[in-house]
């Protein structure tokens, strides 16, 4: 099926810095950028035959020039284009036994597997989902370059209104106007101070994330190992209730712990995936806005609640500073590296992919409620392996409303799955246990065998 | 009493909390702005508010907790543009 659309406007522009970003991601990663793609469903909602839903669909295309881009390298540097009109090739399929929305699901994250050719593609595929002739759901994958996950939940948002056929008001911001805007004076200025503030870390941070030197790697180097923990969550809500701060920073604290005493250093420096929708003008824009943030922890001599406090403050300093040009981080990074002898590497990272930073349907529990016996419900699994996606360490707070879902992709050559898992469950057992006592960082290293 | 500046300080902090924090509240320094609701994404683009109407640069490099009541917030950029 053909989806054709049509919109207000063509042009072409700047790469904006979140799109300079994922497209030195992409071209590093290569054959293993799938990683970056991004799998959404959307749900038919209500009795909806499938011409009014191609029509949903084509609509979304039509509001968001960054869904209509393709990318391109030219003489001046990357650009994005946007095609004014065009059409997009979408599959139909059945839904299978597991129902509509897991069918969709299992879709979505097949389509991902595939990279994009980001200069000819549009950034999406879709499948529809449906039960004899009625459609249910949307199978979708999405190119990083074009969004980020507070995108999809930007078009989530207004799929309902998509679907009924209402009139919305066109968005005043498209990925050209950023661009534009990142091109004035007092972008360029808060550009060069994010880049002050990184080169201040990596002229001493260590080379290396880890001082062991690497092993044999598995055959799949890099691989996820997840954990679905409805300890964790509840946990993190009520540290972060006690000490007024976010339960983003709890768990980031949790994490940072762990690597630093895993790696055998007082400093943990990982990079803090960041939504970066400070200006009001991108919280209505669909395209990847999210950058890095550098956040550095030195672990208190006191115990889990002063580090939750340090990690807060250096989070904020963290997101501060993860507004700047890609192109000249690099350069700096390589001038960095001319002078150290090489750059130092800054492959550990967190992201909290819950655009709310919530988990809305968490079991209800008494406040003061053990939660030692939920944690026997924990469990742990290998969800993925890539050959090259490069990190070493790499935490995920998944976006399951209903428990903490983290997980962990390690570089088998410095860590092994069991560290991995390992190193899960501390973050678990540290979060529960802060409940009931101040845990000193001392205690921390028994929690972590590194195997 | 609350001086102009920072009244101009809880109505900006009113502006970027969505107005889910009131003047008042941000006035009134019984909390700190965390722990009336301030987001982190939130008390950043105060901060970039800030230096937008103010022509200030703040420096974020210190104690933080230092900016995190209104009265503070206030002391501190009045002595940023005292020092222009």
């Amino acid at each position: 099926m053909k989806v054709p659309f049509s919109g207000t406007r063509e042009g072409e522009a700047p790469l904006t810095w979140g799109q300079r970003l994922m497209w030195r991601a992409v071209h590093l990663m290569g054959p293993s950028q799938s990683f970056l793609n991004c799998p959404w469903v959307l749900p038919v909602y209500g009795k909806r035959d499938l011409s009014s839903v191609l029509n949903a669909l084509g609509r979304m295309l039509e509001r968001h020039e960054g869904l209509r881009t393709t990318f391109h390298d030219t003489p001046h540097g990357p650009v994005q284009r946007v095609a004014r009109s065009g059409e997009l090739t979408v599959e139909l399929a059945q839904a299978g036994p597991e129902g509509p929305l897991g069918t969709a699901n299992r879709i979505a994250a097949e389509l991902g597997t595939t990279v994009f050719a980001h200069g000819e593609d549009l950034p999406l595929r879709c499948v529809v989902v449906l039960s004899g002739d009625r459609p249910r759901a949307l199978a979708l994958v999405f190119s990083h370059l074009a969004v980020d996950y507070q995108a999809l939940s930007l078009l989530s948002a207004e799929w309902r209104a998509l679907l009924r056929g209402d009139d919305l008001p066109p968005p005043e911001w498209q990925p050209m106007e950023q661009a534009a805007l990142e091109g004035e004076e007092s972008f360029l200025e808060r550009s060069r101070r994010s880049i002050r503030y990184w080169r201040s870390v990596l002229e001493t941070v260590p080379l290396d994330v880890f001082d062991h030197p690497p092993g044999e790697p598995e055959e799949q180097r890099f691989i996820e190992v997840g954990m679905e923990s409805v300890a964790l969550a509840v946990a993190a809500e009520r540290l972060a209730e006690r000490l007024k701060i976010s339960t983003t920073s709890v768990v980031i604290a949790a994490c940072a712990t762990v690597l630093a005493v895993v790696s055998g250093r007082p400093r943990a420096v990982m990079q803090l995936v960041h939504s970066n929708r400070r200006d009001p003008r991108t919280q209505s824009l669909v395209a990847t806005v999210g950058q890095d943030g550098l956040l550095v922890l030195d672990l208190p001599d006191t115990g889990f609640t002063d580090t939750c406090l340090a990690t807060h403050r250096s989070a904020l300093l963290a997101y501060r500073n993860a507004h700047y040009d890609p192109f000249e981080m690099q350069a700096m990074r390589e001038e960095i590296g001319r002078i150290r002898g090489r750059e130092p590497d800054l492959d550990a990272f967190f992201n909290d992919r819950r655009g709310d930073g919530t988990w809305p349907n968490l079991p209800r529990l008494s406040p003061d409620q053990d939660l030692t016996p939920l944690t026997a419900k924990t469990h742990t699994y290998v969800t993925n392996a890539w050959p090259g996606v490069r990190f070493k360490v790499f935490f995920t707070l998944g976006t399951a409303p209903d428990t903490g879902q983290l997980s962990l992709i390690i570089d088998t050559a410095y860590l092994s799955r069991e560290t991995a898992r390992a190193m899960l469950l501390a973050v678990e057992t540290l979060l529960v246990r802060s409940l009931t006592q101040d845990v000193p960082i001392a205690a921390v290293r028994d929690l972590t065998p590194v195997t | 009493m609350k001086n102009d500046l920072e009244h101009r300080l809880a109505d900006l902090v009113a502006a970027v909390s969505g107005g889910e924090i009131s003047p008042e509240d941000a006035l009134s320094g019984d909390h700190s702005l965390a722990a009336l609701g301030l987001s982190s994404l939130a008390w950043i683009r105060l901060i970039d508010t800030i230096e937008e109407t103010f022509g200030v640069d703040v420096d974020l490099g210190g104690d933080l907790s230092a900016l995190d009541r209104v009265d503070a917030l206030a002391a501190h950029v009045s002595g940023l543009l005292d020092s222009r």
